[in-house]
């Protein structure tokens, strides 16, 4: 069936079964900053941002996500703040979190543009790392926040 | 500034890899640990879809691995582990791929298994490899040993009569995941008789030769590019996907692409169980007179890189010690458990475990401080270790010092552990570079050293800038393909900067060499600049780099060395990695959970080419070692992985990392890798540290559950 | 598969309708999360979904004499309700802000959690010791149900196949509640044990209700209202604390899975369920 989108402010049309995922149809449609690791919804790396919200994108069944608006890191600008403090501050090694990291960082800040380090934690403990780049991701996130605050 | 492809998602890896009329793979897979198969009837598979079983490949050789050459494509007659690969289909979507398995009907007969190594070991257990040919310098025992290393120095257990006090104990290492984030991928064509593989692999010069023997072509006719990748940590080794989809890929007629599922991985390849026993003998001054390490390595079904496991992890075991009597006797074993293999921190996660647990246990029957203990007995610079090879460029104290001092050591240690070790790196091996002038006046650099995320790319550029006194901006890194890259044994075993750092130095050297014979001048007149090349005293003639286009400077380095297996002399690593963790805890006595207060790692790392990349690498393994201290541990019933997915099976989140130290020891000419320097140590400290609270453990990993029934 | 049909109804009695007909052959999609990964990993092959997303009305919150949480109600709307935090019910808000990550909690629903009965969750447990009741609805009426009879076993609900969840309603809480989550491995982990309390006490610090609820340890969560009985009319010491811990710890019937084994899950009942009870007894 064909589902009616809007990826990055642009209008998709996600071609996908009714049993499948809105990550097959993304990916389907293009889109491999969304990724598969865990399938389950405890890994961040399918993570897409859904009217501003992270969501398990390997959770919603394709259909369910008619109309949604959706934002993946296809749409980073290379003067995003939080792209840049990615960046600086090296806060990745294989890569393949990352997406889910910055858009799971971008929904943060949006909410809480002062996160104290507990809160940072605690927003990004659902974003696994197995290369373990989490002090400089941490590292990244405020130095995000600071350049956001201005 | 644009922002880096892995930012911004763009970047492709392994499982990105695509191809016009490309067909997807999937494996049908043993659902039992031991049997026969008695018959494959692949008739209910739709004739749009490819199908492999035995026949299609009865014209090849009929068994691969690293090692020894134990394993088939498809079963043949029998599967030796859950998730053995029987069949494989290649369609054109994934689902009609994975449709057409459900298609596929297999007779079984069930045959006794058996899943763990020192029952394997006994010869009362099912056989389970006939006719295999070993290589002359493994020793297998002529049943389910593989191989068998042994070490003997002094006098050997002989030595333990020495002894004022011995002590004996044993330790269990549950068997482990890699989890990376991204799983296997591999994507096979066949063009005018070669074979191109675009694979996500740490080894492409070993799948290159391994394939080639495989399929009994000449290695020139096999061409393997490394595809980047979403975390590797030793999964991405070797032959995995490579000879399924190279045999579907040539039946097809098509480019073939396969990609394993999460639950796949958990029975692909995973870290070895690995069992102890350990008797150690000393003074009471403290001074160690003896050791023995007796140690059983669960390999699985098929051998893949166990050896060279069980021979590192049986002297990592010894410890960074002077002991004058030293016994190991380290053994492969075949079980009906999905194979075992390379896996980061490679066999020195589980030696060091069972030998700093020991330390502690003997420190404890002398009464003595387990700093003190290990200082006294420390190798030092033209110390032999037991293999008989002299220590040069010895750092352990320093290393354990500084660990000692984070946790202020010497203010009192309740609850504090410390952990030092020695691990080993790949030797014999060998590294080849080139540096190619383009003809954009670029300094091309090729190198067969892989990204699984370490980004070798930053260091390789810096070594090579300092090498030819160029700006890193003038030096790219060319693709990883074998057909234009120079030999590298492989990308594993921390070695590849230490080795790069060397074989760029003769690279660089021999670019000079070149350069100066086109410009009929001595090398040491040459003078290298940004501009281009100049003659000392002539600084107005600058030819720019563009003019020398193709010239090209080669630099080899190669470490020579091997260990006897059955007496354990030699040399065991031209270059040996050192570190040292320390660890505080708090332990909720009546949970048994364990919260990490302080932790602070101590590695030797040398000349640091690329500082955010050293960093990065030591966070990570850090981060590693306390999911292998605290929760990691695949588990088996009858061979069956019952925790595979990343629920069941929890690797660490941010919220489980306490802040943390280290200290990278700099100095030295040499730069030494960081890959996996954390990983045996910080379980080793963590568990000294959980011990030192008064729960004396001895396996890992320590649940809360295994904590509170310690004794 | 054959392809499912795919049902995204406009009305609440539309979708009473459609599960009427379907039955138990059609998926319910609230938030998605469990259905979406039983489907995903093809452990279910449904003929046809009933996506509630659309049907207005299922995702109010209000609070009055009880607290009315539609069943789409996201986790996460529960979590950050300032009303529900600043209300008596704030303990409701703490226990749905500790269940998995925020992606899960954007996503999962108040009455998915109930209708799933996964027995490794947080909110039964704390919503039964408040005595929480489902508002079910088939073609043929509506009913009540306790949420302690509503979750029967792993996976098993008294839903029946022609009835839909459109509300949970929670009593007013008593004045001390408590939900602790016990995760015997990372952070992230799903619950080991779970203990709800909730407790009223007089001025001189006597004990008038007592509920004591244990959750994730078998395939409901369990209480046994006879030992709390003996904190009734006293003050609950340490000692009434340990025994009623000691006590739940004989009786709750407990399983072994990947957080724990039976007998370290019993054994820290007695532990979890004392230390639940110590505050009260300050």
């Amino acid at each position: 069936m064909k589902i009616a989108v809007r990826v990055n402010l642009h209008s998709v049309e996600l071609e996908a079964r009714a049993y499948e995922t809105l990550l097959t149809a993304l990916r389907g449609a293009g889109f491999r900053s969304v990724r598969l690791t865990c399938g389950i919804g405890v890994c961040g790396a399918c993570t897409v941002l859904i009217d501003g919200e992270p969501i398990s994108s390997c959770l919603v069944l394709a259909p369910a996500a008619s109309g949604a608006d959706i934002t993946t890191t296809e749409s980073l600008p290379d003067d995003d703040p939080v792209g840049v403090a990615f960046q600086e501050v090296s806060a990745f090694q294989c890569g393949y979190c990352t997406p889910g990291f910055v858009l799971t960082t971008r929904a943060l800040l949006s909410e809480n543009p002062n996160p104290s380090d507990d809160e940072i934690r605690h927003a990004l403990a659902g974003n696994l790392c197995r290369c373990g780049s989490y002090t400089k991701i941490a590292e990244a996130v405020r130095l995000a926040a600071e350049s956001m605050r201005g | 500034m644009t922002l880096d492809p892995r930012i911004t998602g763009r970047i492709e890896y392994g499982q990105d890899q695509r191809m016009d009329g490309m067909l997807h793979a999937r494996i049908l897979r043993s659902p039992h640990a031991h049997a026969n198969v008695l018959s494959i009837n692949t008739s209910g598979v739709p004739s749009g879809v490819v199908t492999l079983t035995r026949d299609d490949v009865a014209d090849l050789e009929p068994l691969y691995g690293p090692m020894v050459k134990d394993q088939p494509i498809v079963a043949r007659d029998r599967v030796l582990h859950v998730g053995d690969a029987v069949a494989a289909v290649a369609a054109r979507t994934l689902r009609e791929a994975e449709e057409a398995l459900e298609l596929i009907e297999v007779e079984y007969a069930e045959l006794p298994g058996v899943f763990d190594p020192v029952e394997a070991a006994d010869g009362a257990a099912p056989r389970l490899h006939e006719g295999i040919e070993f290589p002359a310098d493994l020793r297998p025992d002529g049943h389910n040993v593989c191989h068998r290393f042994r070490l003997k120095s002094g006098l050997g257990n002989d030595g333990f009569a020495a002894a004022d006090v011995v002590i004996q104990d044993s330790f269990a290492i549950a068997g482990a995941a890699h989890v990376p984030m991204e799983p296997h991928a591999t994507l096979a064509y066949w063009e005018g008789g070669r074979l191109h593989l675009i694979t996500g692999t740490q080894t492409p010069f070993n799948v290159r030769r391994d394939m080639a023997a495989l399929f009994r072509i000449p290695e020139e006719m096999i061409r393997v590019v490394v595809a980047p990748m979403g975390g590797s940590f030793g999964a991405k080794t070797f032959m995995r996907l490579e000879p399924i989809t190279a045999a579907l890929a040539r039946k097809a007629r098509r480019p073939v692409r396969a990609v394993l599922s999460r639950a796949e991985e958990f029975i692909t390849v995973n870290r070895h169980p690995a069992q102890f026993r350990m008797r150690l003998g000393a003074n009471r001054d403290g001074t160690f007179v003896a050791k023995s390490v007796d140690a059983w390595w669960d390999t699985g079904a098929y051998a893949d890189c166990g050896p060279s496991v069980c021979t590192k992890g049986g002297y990592a075991a010894v410890g960074p010690y002077r002991i004058p009597h030293v016994t190991v006797d380290s053994r492969c074993v075949y079980t009906n458990m999905p194979p075992a293999g390379a896996f980061r921190g490679y066999a020195a996660t589980q030696g060091v475990w069972a030998s700093e647990r020991m330390t502690d246990l003997m420190a404890e029957r002398l009464g003595i401080d387990p700093l003190e203990l290990r200082l006294r007995n420390l190798l030092r610079e033209g110390d032999r270790f037991a293999t008989g090879e002299v220590m040069h460029d010895v750092r352990f104290a320093e290393c354990l010092r500084s660990a000692a001092d984070a946790v202020e050591w010497g203010e009192g240690r309740k609850n504090k552990g410390l952990a030092v070790m020695l691990k080993g790196m790949q030797t014999p091996s060998r590294t080849g570079v080139a540096l190619e002038i383009d003809a954009g006046g670029h300094v091309v650099l090729r190198s067969a050293t892989t990204d699984m995320g370490q980004r070798p790319g930053t260091a390789q550029r810096n070594l090579a800038s300092r090498a030819l006194g160029l700006s890193p901006e003038l030096i790219t890194v060319g693709p990883n393909d074998t057909d234009l890259v120079p030999f590298d044994t492989r990308t594993t075993s921390s070695r590849s900067t230490f080795m790069m750092s060397n074989a760029i130095r003769e690279a660089a050297h021999d670019l000079r060499q070149k350069i100066a014979e086109r410009f009929e001048v001595a090398p040491e007149d040459l003078v290298l600049s940004d501009e281009g090349v100049g003659v000392a005293g002539s600084p107005d003639l600058i030819r720019p780099f563009a003019d020398l286009a193709g010239l090209r400077g080669d630099g080899t380095f190669v470490t020579p060395g091997g260990l006897d297996p059955d007496t354990g002399q030699g040399i065991a690593s031209s270059h040996w990695h050192q570190a040292a963790a320390s660890a505080e805890v708090s332990v909720d006595p009546q949970t048994g959970v364990t919260t990490i207060t302080r932790l602070h790692t101590a590695v030797y790392a040398g000349n640091v080419v690329d500082r955010a990349g050293a960093e990065l690498q030591n966070e990570g393994s850090t981060i590693f070692g306390i999911g292998t201290a605290l929760f990691e541990g695949i588990v088996f019933e009858g061979g069956q992985v019952t925790n595979g997915n990343l629920s069941d099976y929890e690797i660490p989140s941010m919220l489980d990392v306490p802040e943390f130290t280290y200290d990278l020891l700099e100095g030295g000419e040499h730069s030494h890798g960081l890959g996996e320097m954390a990983v045996p140590v910080v379980p080793a400290a963590i568990g000294n540290a959980v011990a030192a609270a008064g729960h004396p453990v001895r396996n890992l990993p320590m649940s809360a559950e295994s904590v509170l029934g310690a004794q | 598969m054959e392809e499912p049909e795919w049902h995204s109804p406009a009305a609440i009695e539309e979708a009473v309708a459609l599960k009427a007909r379907l039955g138990d052959a059609a998926a319910v999609v609230a938030g998605g999360t469990f259905t979406g990964i039983l489907v995903a990993n093809g452990l279910i092959r449904p003929t046809a979904f009933i996506h509630l997303g659309r049907v207005p009305g299922l995702d109010r919150i209000e609070i009055g004499d009880e607290l009315r949480l539609g069943a789409m109600v996201t986790h996460r709307r529960v979590e950050r309700s300032s009303e529900i935090r600043q209300s008596p019910w704030g303990c409701v808000a703490e226990c749905f802000a500790q269940v998995a990550s925020p992606r899960i909690r954007n996503q999962a629903t108040v009455g998915g959690v109930l209708c799933d009965a996964d027995y490794a969750s947080d909110p039964p447990t704390l919503l039964v010791a408040l005595g929480a009741r489902v508002r079910l609805r088939s073609p043929s009426g509506e009913r009540e149900v306790l949420v302690a009879d509503f979750i029967k076993d792993h996976y098993e609900t008294a839903l029946r196949a022609d009835e839909l969840l459109l509300e949970v309603v929670v009593p007013r809480p008593p004045l001390r509640v408590t939900y602790l989550k016990f995760k015997s491995r990372s952070s992230e982990d799903r619950p080991c044990v779970g203990v709800a309390v909730a407790a009223d006490m007089d001025r001189e610090g006597r004990c008038g209700s007592l509920r004591v609820v244990v959750g994730a340890v078998s395939g409901r969560p369990q209480e046994f209202p006879d030992v709390c009985a003996i904190a009734l009319g006293h003050r609950i010491t340490l000692d009434v604390a340990t025994e009623i811990g000691r006590r739940y710890s004989e009786l709750a019937s407990t399983l072994s899975d990947v957080r724990g084994s039976a007998a370290y899950r019993s054994r820290l009942i007695a532990v979890l369920v004392r230390r639940s009870l110590e505050p009260l007894a300050a």
